[in-house]
């Protein structure tokens, strides 16, 4: 069991577009990086670009590994009452709620947040507004004021919020920074003088958890583009679509510089069209998109598993289908992901659980396309790729490309771009390379490449055989269990972004004394057969939450493994719960009967 | 519970928490709203000097734990100040420009701690004792052994003062008119008692009122007292323990007669018929005496709250339940007070 001692504390902002929520958010996950706590956070926000929806930032400040958000925060601050009223019952009991206890306008009854804080919960009101005038002859400043009253109220250094708010404000004039350090100290005199009556603590107690090498904050997107550049990328060709399009946006700032060939194409056919051609040529190529985008190119991703073309193609999905729900967050498109397309068209698709996981996972994704000369996708999600964490990048040049070995042509034999080879990858060259004229085409082929409807059996097995070997890619983590070792009774089987919710249900369940197990897939195709075999032989019960209504990873393992799995499928465009998954393992380790339950499909076994 | 009447009481102490309790009980289906200015819920603020005792978390001093008020269905508003009270149009404005409406509503909003005319310009530097918070405060400021000034000298501040004598700190005393307050002592009584406070170690300056309270220049709170004598009184805190002025500012707009707290009649209604007062806000009209009385001490509110609770509720009861007070000194020199039965 992990016990988790020291700091282990939750902030909800919560406020209007416009507010600053987000962005009083992202400085107290930064500043609390740099005090050296370990970070989640995840912003939600509305769907409309402007207008005055609620937005929320949930920051988690941690001084041993978290692996997840909290269902329960430990400090909600509004920012606008409206808009937090709802969630002042996700603060814990004598946690703490702040607010602007001097409106500006008159509301009836019940339209403050203090007539909704509950008597176990800790009221701080305080003139948020009235300091920011104060302070800036501004009220815009209201949300750096309430994180100088929490670095105040809860002893936290303040210089990590200074260095972070001259940061974040570089680019704006001179004015615009001090302003915002003066709100921020006139928030910190604000509150140390109030005292405190919460039990939340703020201190670092644990060692260092890092490997060596400098943590630092990134958001799942972000942890891709890193990832990415640091393996080289070579080409990029993207449409625009939320949750993705950050990482199109952050590629347009970096790869010219280094080289690399941005361009935003006009729809998403025409995006990956250009990076199979890229593919094709030999440059590490990748776009990115969402479920609606991965729909576009599933023909093209036919193709480039057809022609062996190496590429990346990350997909961050949202609620589907159709629009579906841009900014919420799902695991719905792993179906699609896995077997979208006409025909039997194998690719490799990694689901990384958490950011670090994006990172590791974009940094090898093109040396694993063109080991086994195939697409590559990169399967996250809109909770994966807004949420913030600490990350402790590989030390090197860990994801650079290995040089590569030109081809020679065997004299007097023909170059066999598709040759039917042991291993079923076949010999690569490039267009160009002397002596090596191939054809390439979507048709079925020979091994020369031609026009080939005869052979289509010994490619078909080819195109699966050679894939067979990536779940023992050098260096990368395919699968991993975790908690009791030998058997248990009750394992819990996770992917992408909700194997946060898993673990820390995981170790809450090990707490109250069941054996337990859980085990995250990050290559969803093929799947790691054995050590999912082996995982199962362990449990008694075996535990698939996910997010989507169809319980679609159950489906994919029960389907290849012929085992039952208890499903616990949640499709609310939030992430999973973690006391949801925890009733589920304790009616599994009592021998209940998951309840088949109608609307959301839970507890059906497949 | 919640579809009936909105019953709002303003104050969370003794006679609100009492009231509160009492309206539940003899109306399951009416609203009950507490607002209060205090961070925390009901505790007895008799209890505060027990933070000198090891009492620091502030959930050991809560007479019912928090989730009593949900399961009664009762809204606790803490933090929240009552600005105005609109008789008329039964309406409450809250500082921060929220409107509560009411169909019955029952002050308890007591009092808050008096200083003495001439010191009301140093009231900012001295400590306060009035919330756990303020208790606390104390606490932190007033080093091991150290010395705390108290002006005055109450039953709430003879009680602090014995605790702090027995638990190591030192205790000056400058009398005022307050000493002992509430009770009426003569001044053979008074001296009696202080001779009895001086053989427990405190120091008492008797002979000449306060005129002046200042600070160290690396202290934001006071650390002295100037005697009109010219002595100079040095310790670490500075507390004024002069009795309670009621809290009835935010009352002047209510339609309800006010003299030094709010009147009621003996079944503490106001002149106002939808208004109630109980506790140490409020003077009880007294037949007898033809005037308008104050009853302090904790049995006395506690009873009050919980008779006004019961008169909103349709009732006709009397207040006739005045405990009578006494002080004294036993013969082991131990000082007892009737306002310390707890």
């Amino acid at each position: 069991m992990m016990a988790r001692t020291g700091t282990d504390i939750q902030i909800a902002i919560c406020g209007s577009a416009g507010d600053g929520t987000i962005a009083s958010g992202d400085i107290m996950k930064r500043a609390a990086a740099l005090m050296g706590f370990n970070v989640i956070a995840f912003d939600v926000y509305p769907p409309e670009i402007r207008g005055f929806g609620k937005c929320i930032s949930r920051i988690r400040i941690s001084s041993t590994q978290a692996y997840s958000l909290k269902h329960e925060s430990d400090i909600l601050v509004s920012l606008n009452d409206a808009h937090a009223i709802p969630h002042v019952g996700e603060v814990r009991d004598f946690g703490a709620v702040l607010y602007d206890d001097h409106l500006v306008s008159s509301v009836p009854e019940g339209g403050h947040i203090s007539a909704h804080i509950k008597p176990a919960q800790i009221p701080y009101g305080f003139s948020i507004r009235q300091i920011s005038e104060l302070a800036t002859n501004s009220a815009r400043s209201r949300n750096i004021v309430i994180l100088g009253y929490m670095a105040g109220l809860f002893n936290l250094p303040r210089e990590p919020f200074r260095e972070i708010i001259r940061d974040k404000f570089a680019k704006k004039a001179q004015s615009v920074i001090d302003d915002n350090i003066k709100a921020f100290d006139a928030g910190v005199h604000e509150g140390q003088a109030v005292f405190k009556l919460d039990d939340v603590e703020v201190k670092r107690e644990s060692g260092d958890d890092s490997n060596g090498s400098e943590a630092v904050m990134m958001t799942g997107n972000g942890a891709v583009v890193r990832g990415f550049m640091e393996a080289g990328i070579q080409s990029y060709f993207g449409y625009p679509i939320t949750p993705a399009t950050s990482i199109m946006e952050r590629l347009a700032v970096e790869m010219p510089p280094q080289g690399g060939k941005f361009l935003q194409t006009e729809d998403e056919i025409s995006a990956i069209a250009a990076a199979v051609g890229a593919g094709y040529t030999g440059s590490r190529a990748a776009t990115a998109t969402s479920g609606p985008g991965l729909a576009l190119m599933a023909e093209m991703l036919g193709l480039g598993v057809m022609a062996e073309v190496p590429l990346v193609v990350v997909v961050s999905q949202r609620g589907g289908p159709s629009t579906g729900l841009p900014t919420k967050t799902e695991q719905s498109d792993l179906n699609l992901a896995v077997f979208g397309g006409s025909g039997d068209a194998q690719r490799i698709v990694l689901a990384p659980t958490n950011v670090e996981g994006c990172y590791r996972c974009a940094g090898m994704a093109f040396e694993i396309a063109e080991t086994y000369q195939v697409p590559v996708i990169l399967l996250i999600d809109l909770y994966l790729s807004n949420r913030y964490e600490t990350v402790f990048p590989a030390e090197g040049n860990a994801f650079s490309p290995k040089p590569r070995k030109p081809l020679k042509p065997a004299k007097g034999k023909p170059y066999k771009r598709f040759e039917l080879t042991e291993s079923s990858v076949s010999p690569r060259a490039l267009p160009g390379d002397a002596g090596l004229m191939h054809t390439v085409t979507g048709l079925e082929h020979n091994e020369l490449g031609r026009p080939n409807d005869a052979i289509h059996m010994d490619m078909s097995i080819k195109r699966h055989e050679k894939l067979k070997p990536a779940v023992h890619f050098p260096g990368l983590t395919v699968s991993k269990r975790f908690g009791d070792e030998g058997p248990v009774r009750v394992g819990i089987l996770g992917w992408g972004s909700s194997f946060g919710e898993i673990l820390e249900t995981m170790y809450q369940a090990q707490a109250e004394g069941i054996r337990c197990s859980a085990m995250k897939v990050v290559m969803l195709s093929p799947l790691p057969m054995e050590s999912l075999k082996a995982f199962y032989d362990d449990c008694d019960e075996v535990l698939v939450p996910e997010l989507n209504y169809e319980g679609q990873f159950a489906g994919l393992v029960s389907g290849a493994l012929g085992r039952p799995v208890t499903r616990l499928n949640r499709a609310t465009g939030t992430p999973m719960v973690v006391r949801e998954i925890l009733e589920e393992v304790r009616r599994l380790a009592e021998g209940e009967p998951s309840p088949l339950r109608s609307g959301n499909a839970r507890g059906a076994r497949s | 519970m919640g579809a009936g009447l909105h019953n709002v009481i303003i104050g969370s102490g003794s006679a609100g928490f009492g009231a509160a309790m009492t309206l539940r009980a003899s109306d399951p289906n009416c609203r009950i709203t507490m607002i209060t200015m205090d961070s925390l819920p009901f505790y007895h603020r008799y209890d505060l000097p027990q933070v000198f005792r090891g009492k620091q978390d502030w959930r050991d001093l809560l007479d019912v734990p928090p989730s009593h008020y949900d399961e009664m269905g009762i809204k606790l508003r803490r933090n929240s100040c009552v600005v105005d009270v609109d008789g008329a149009k039964q309406l409450i404005t809250l500082a921060h420009q929220e409107n509560v409406a009411y169909d019955r509503l029952l002050v308890c909003a007591g009092g808050r701690s008096y200083v003495p005319e001439n010191l009301t310009g140093y009231a900012g530097l001295m400590h306060g004792f009035g919330s756990f918070e303020a208790a606390m405060r104390v606490y932190r400021d007033l080093p091991k052994g150290g010395t705390a000034i108290m002006i005055g000298g109450d039953m709430i501040g003879i009680d602090l003062a014995l605790t702090l004598l027995e638990m190591g700190y030192k205790v000056a005393l400058i009398t005022t008119p307050q000493t002992f307050w509430p009770h009426e002592v003569s001044a053979d009584e008074q001296s009696h008692l202080l001779r009895a406070l001086e053989a427990k170690g405190m120091k008492v300056y008797e002979h000449s009122r306060p005129v002046g309270v200042a600070r160290n220049a690396r202290r934001k709170a006071a650390t002295c007292v100037t005697l009109e004598d010219g002595t100079e009184v040095k310790g670490n805190v500075v507390m004024s323990f002069c009795g309670l002025a009621s809290s009835v500012e935010f009352m002047l707009g209510a339609d309800v007669d006010i003299e030094r707290g709010i009147l009621v009649n003996p079944e503490l209604r106001t002149s106002n018929d939808t208004i109630w007062a109980a506790g140490d806000v409020c003077q009880i009209w007294h037949d007898r005496e033809k005037a308008y009385k104050f009853y302090h001490g904790w049995q006395n509110v506690r009873v009050m709250g919980e008779l006004a609770a019961r008169n909103m509720s349709g009732t006709h009861e009397i207040f006739d339940v005045d405990v009578e007070n006494r002080i004294g000194v036993d013969k082991q020199g131990e000082i007892s007070s009737t306002f310390w039965i707890h």
